[in-house]
């Protein structure tokens, strides 16, 4: 698989994130509710980021 | 906190400020792109300080603490969609850089207008984020302003404040242009990202640690720890508030014309990562600014209340305090400039060298920096006004630049879009957004935020079909970026020879 096609995992992550914490985590009043879900989301997303841009290191400048 | 402190505060920070601007200077910038893109030769990790600096405006620390006060974790949640919004910059970041290689662009505006064959595409786009922008600039000198006077107990006047903000505005984009600006934003944004973070944990260690913080707020305040919680974030006000942020990337001028700049996408992708590391700090530091003011006061009259509290309190010492104090007019300052140089350079570039045809290189750049204090003083009259309608427009900017992205997507990925489409989606989606604003901001109970991107898509799309595409532009555009995106480093192309002998 093209490595930019995993763009579509970040789009998956944005698509989870209105949808678990105001669903299944809408009754978890404590710190690993919707504060974890959302702070493990902003990870997920910039793990992705380092994944993806991966081959911009090998463009040539010229 | 006594006024003499701040002053000699604000006056060590103008000193080491104005030296780095100073230093960042590479003899005279006699052209559009070297005064206002670097020459397209900045760093990754300049690139990455400035695009955090310029984005996160004042009101990350004073506006997201108070919304996490008010309204709870939403605001986390608002802030991370934002977040993931930016990894359009992973998207369409090469695009927007091979083309701008290619052609020469200096404004985002610029390009659009080539790629739809429409000068008045150009100057549509330009007008455009001038109504929403600077009126956002004003709110954001107004704050600087309000913050300077509410912590200083008035020592340091509303009007001080916000003329102070300006002046080191206009002189730090004097001095070097875009270099200057950049390298002013990183210590800035050094300065912010390692003061909040001390805050942060000091502030939480006198509260009893993360464990205890967490248990004060799920046994006194357990609807903050989840949405829609207290109401402030039910589902619609979270979609009308995160999908224009979700866009801001390239939405906003000044930073999408940042894509642009890096000396390479190597550095792109340094700029790109540096500032989702960044984001993410400054994000959970802010949140939980605001989660310790609502366990240690409870009872703030307004929600704007819990920065200047939290710094004040007898966690913070008086210096911490003054430094973050300056650190957030610094980053109102930062994007302030940032703002003012695009925008002058959209106005140059785009209004008047379209209105004047054949005029020089050098004359538009006259005209950019003729124009970076006007728009400064503008934004100063507004912000001392204090007018209803400029906070209206500001609060309408997210909202309202939307009016962009269908033109920008398909400038990348639609050849059948046309000019007159792009045209009529940005004046109609803005014209429609001030109408939403003006007039209660709720259409079938949905808001502006929402209704933005839909009306933007239907104009764009329904009238390019109705019209004809300029097929050699089109043509052209999309041929340059895959022409340029095909380079691939020669030790990387000859390993992979090597490879395949082997």
């Amino acid at each position: 698989m093209k490595r930019s096609k995993w763009i579509w995992l970040v789009w998956a992550v944005v698509l989870l994130s209105y949808l678990v914490p105001y669903t299944l985590l809408s009754g978890v009043a404590l710190w690993y509710g919707s504060f974890l879900f959302w702070m493990l989301a902003g990870l997920a997303i910039i793990a992705l980021n380092v994944f993806i841009t991966k081959d911009f290191e090998e463009h040539s400048n010229d | 906190m006594t006024e003499s402190l701040i002053w000699w505060s604000i006056a060590i920070y103008l000193l080491i400020a104005i030296g780095i601007a100073i230093m960042s200077r590479q003899g005279p910038s006699e052209s559009m792109s070297g005064y206002f893109l670097g020459n397209r030769q900045m760093n990754g990790f300049v690139s990455a300080l400035s695009y955090s600096a310029t984005t996160y405006s004042a009101f990350m620390m004073v506006g997201l603490a108070g919304l996490t006060y008010a309204g709870g974790v939403g605001a986390l949640g608002f802030e991370i969609i934002y977040f993931a919004g930016v990894s359009l910059v992973a998207v369409f970041g090469p695009k927007f850089w091979a083309v701008g290689k290619k052609f020469g662009y200096v404004t985002p505006s610029e390009m659009l207008g080539h790629r739809y064959n429409s000068k008045h595409v150009a100057m549509a786009v330009s007008i455009a984020s001038c109504i929403f922008l600077i009126p956002y600039s004003a709110v954001q000198l107004a704050g600087v302003g309000y913050l300077l006077q509410g912590i200083t107990d008035g020592a340091i006047t509303f009007t001080t404040g916000v003329v102070l903000a300006t002046v080191i505005a206009i002189f730090f984009s004097y001095i070097a242009g875009i270099r200057s600006v950049m390298w002013t934003d990183s210590l800035q944004a050094i300065m912010m990202i390692v003061a909040s973070t001390l805050v942060a944990f000091l502030v939480i260690q006198g509260l009893g640690g993360f464990g205890a913080l967490f248990d004060t707020l799920a046994t006194e305040h357990p609807q903050s720890l989840t949405v829609p919680g207290p109401g402030l974030f039910s589902f619609v006000t979270f979609l009308g508030l995160t999908i224009p942020w979700f866009f801001f990337s390239i939405s906003n001028p000044q930073v999408s014309q940042r894509l642009f700049m890096p000396s390479s996408l190597r550095s792109m992708r340094h700029m790109l990562i540096g500032f989702l590391v960044f984001g993410f700090i400054y994000t959970m530091v802010s949140v939980l600014w605001g989660f310790s003011a609502l366990a240690a006061f409870p009872s703030l009259a307004s929600a704007d209340l819990a920065t200047p509290t939290l710094l004040a309190s007898e966690f913070v010492p008086p210096v911490l305090g003054v430094i973050v104090m300056i650190g957030i007019m610094a980053a109102a300052v930062s994007t302030i400039d940032s703002i003012m140089l695009t925008l002058a350079s959209m106005v140059s570039r785009d209004v008047y060298a379209n209105v004047k045809p054949n005029v020089s290189e050098k004359r538009q750049l006259l005209v950019g920096k003729f124009v970076v204090p006007v728009i400064a003083l503008m934004a100063l009259a507004f912000a001392e006004l204090q007018l209803d309608l400029i906070a209206v427009l500001s609060v309408a900017a997210s909202s309202g630049l939307v009016a962009m992205v269908p033109a920008l997507i398909g400038a990348f990925y639609w050849k059948r879009g046309t000019g007159v489409g792009a045209l009529v989606s940005v004046v109609g989606t803005s014209a429609f957004v001030l109408l939403m604003y003006a007039t209660g901001n709720s259409l079938l109970g949905l808001p502006a935020g929402v209704w933005g991107i839909v009306v933007a898509s239907v104009l764009f799309v329904g009238v390019s079909l109705a019209t004809k595409p300029h097929q050699a532009t089109t043509d052209a555009f999309f041929a340059a970026i895959s022409e340029e995106l095909s380079k691939k480093r020669s030790t990387t192309t000859d390993q992979a020879t090597k490879e395949a002998a082997a």
